[in-house]
């Protein structure tokens, strides 16, 4: 059998089935998982956040557009993201601050994480969450303009150019 | 120039999402540009990374049993809205709900409208019985709009006076009063030309005289002053006096006062 396209299944979620809601569930929870995790370094606040994302897409169902699925979901995610760290600044500082949080933690741990994340935690927020949409979650350049409210062009010069930042980034320091 | 142009195209190019001349293009330009080779590699390497920290972080199973049961709340809710919001079920209960109220405001109108239609019928009762009885009920009933609700009922009342010759002690108190003390000051004044008409009655030259001590309305004060000029009253020069020399008196008043103290002789 043909399996149905996540825009099929959120159709029916919106017109108030909510049984298709599970196989969302099990096809993009660990993308949204993992691209919050990505971005905070975080597992117990990814977990949280990804879990407010299922419980949006459920409770805002009606208002899902017939639009892509996966960037309507993952817009959601961007914005608890934000919202949290809005939320915390006056605790966290600002998400660049992410920097100052990887200098201060103790040694053991900053090695746990690869070189990669360490180059891309020196990246703008705005570039670090293209990189780790685009490469992490293989989300497509037409996607991810729908998502960061951009054109297809535009984000693609965009992830183009932070892909370049992240080169040099990443190996001036390896 | 053309480098840059295909150092852009790189990422593209390892991704394999070229159009077949642009791949064509960009194969040519690594064979003869080192740097552009250079470049590929280093890209590679990068994207490798990212492929081998694709291996991910799994969340704990908590995430999905929250969310399953956050589903099952959430279906109980739909069902009971559902329910609640079905089409006719929701149209009856906004009309019931109209309905409950129209019902309301008809009671309540309908209710203030027998209230003002039962006050109405007595005061009619009242008028039919002065037109048609006898004397005595048409002083009771005189009496009785004189202390209606209603300013122009009272003014009503006051003008029945027409219909008495010789009306007795009660209905020229019950003027009297009317004229001394009614808020409404057409009632007074109407109470005013009623009484002129029995100034021969000591009680109704006392009611004037201690009228013009407490009226305040200047035309009400001009007519009691002009009747008491007529019957050539003494006792009001003093009253009179005293309108003068008060400051809220009106000017014309004043005027009336000072043109016709001197016929008094």
């Amino acid at each position: 059998m043909k399996e149905l396209t996540d825009e099929n299944l959120m159709r029916q979620v919106a017109n108030g089935n909510l049984d298709p809601l599970k196989e969302l569930f099990e096809r993009h929870h660990k993308h949204v998982y993992n691209f919050l995790f990505k971005m905070s370094r975080d597992q117990m606040l990814s977990e949280d956040l990804a879990q407010d994302v299922f419980y949006k897409v459920m409770k805002y169902r009606s208002s899902y557009n017939n639009g892509n699925f996966v960037s309507w979901m993952f817009t959601i995610a961007r914005n608890s993201l934000n919202t949290h760290f809005r939320r915390n600044k006056d605790n966290h500082g600002d998400i660049a601050d992410l920097e100052g949080r990887l200098a201060s933690e103790p040694e053991e741990q900053k090695e746990t994480y690869s070189h990669l994340h360490q180059a891309l935690e020196k990246l703008d927020n705005s570039d670090k969450e293209l990189l780790i949409l685009n490469r992490f979650q293989g989300i497509k350049y037409a996607e991810l303009a729908g998502i960061v409210g951009s054109t297809e062009g535009a984000v693609k010069t965009k992830v183009s150019r932070a892909l370049k930042k992240l080169k040099i980034v990443y190996f001036e320091n390896l | 120039m053309e480098t840059r142009h295909v150092v852009d195209l790189l990422s593209d190019y390892l991704d394999n999402t070229l159009s077949e001349s642009q791949m064509q293009e960009v194969t040519e330009h690594l064979k003869k540009c080192s740097a552009c080779t250079t470049e590929l590699t280093q890209l590679k390497t990068l994207l490798n990374a990212f492929e081998e920290e694709e291996a991910i972080t799994v969340p704990s199973e908590k995430l999905r049993t929250t969310f399953l049961q956050q589903l099952e709340e959430e279906k109980l809710a739909a069902e009971g809205i559902v329910t609640l919001n079905s089409k006719p079920v929701e149209s009856n209960f906004q009309w019931a709900t109209v309905f409950k109220v129209a019902a309301s405001v008809a009671l309540l109108i309908g209710a203030f409208q027998l209230g003002k239609y039962q006050q109405q019928e007595t005061s009619s009762v009242t008028i039919a019985a002065l037109e048609n009885e006898g004397l005595e009920a048409k002083q009771t009933a005189m009496l009785s709009l004189m202390e209606n609700q209603s300013a122009s009922k009272r003014i009503k009342g006051v003008g029945y006076i027409d219909g008495f010759a010789n009306p007795d002690e009660a209905i020229v108190q019950a003027l009297a009063d009317r004229m001394q003390n009614d808020e409404n000051a057409n009632v007074r004044m109407t109470a005013v030309e009623a009484l002129d008409k029995f100034t021969n009655s000591d009680s109704v030259k006392e009611a004037f005289i201690a009228a013009l001590k407490t009226e305040k309305d200047s035309g009400i004060q001009i007519a009691i002053i002009a009747i008491l000029v007529r019957i050539q009253e003494k006792k009001a020069v003093a009253p009179m006096k005293r309108l003068l020399e008060r400051e809220d008196t009106q000017p014309f008043v004043k005027e009336q006062i000072e043109s016709l103290l001197p016929t008094f002789i």
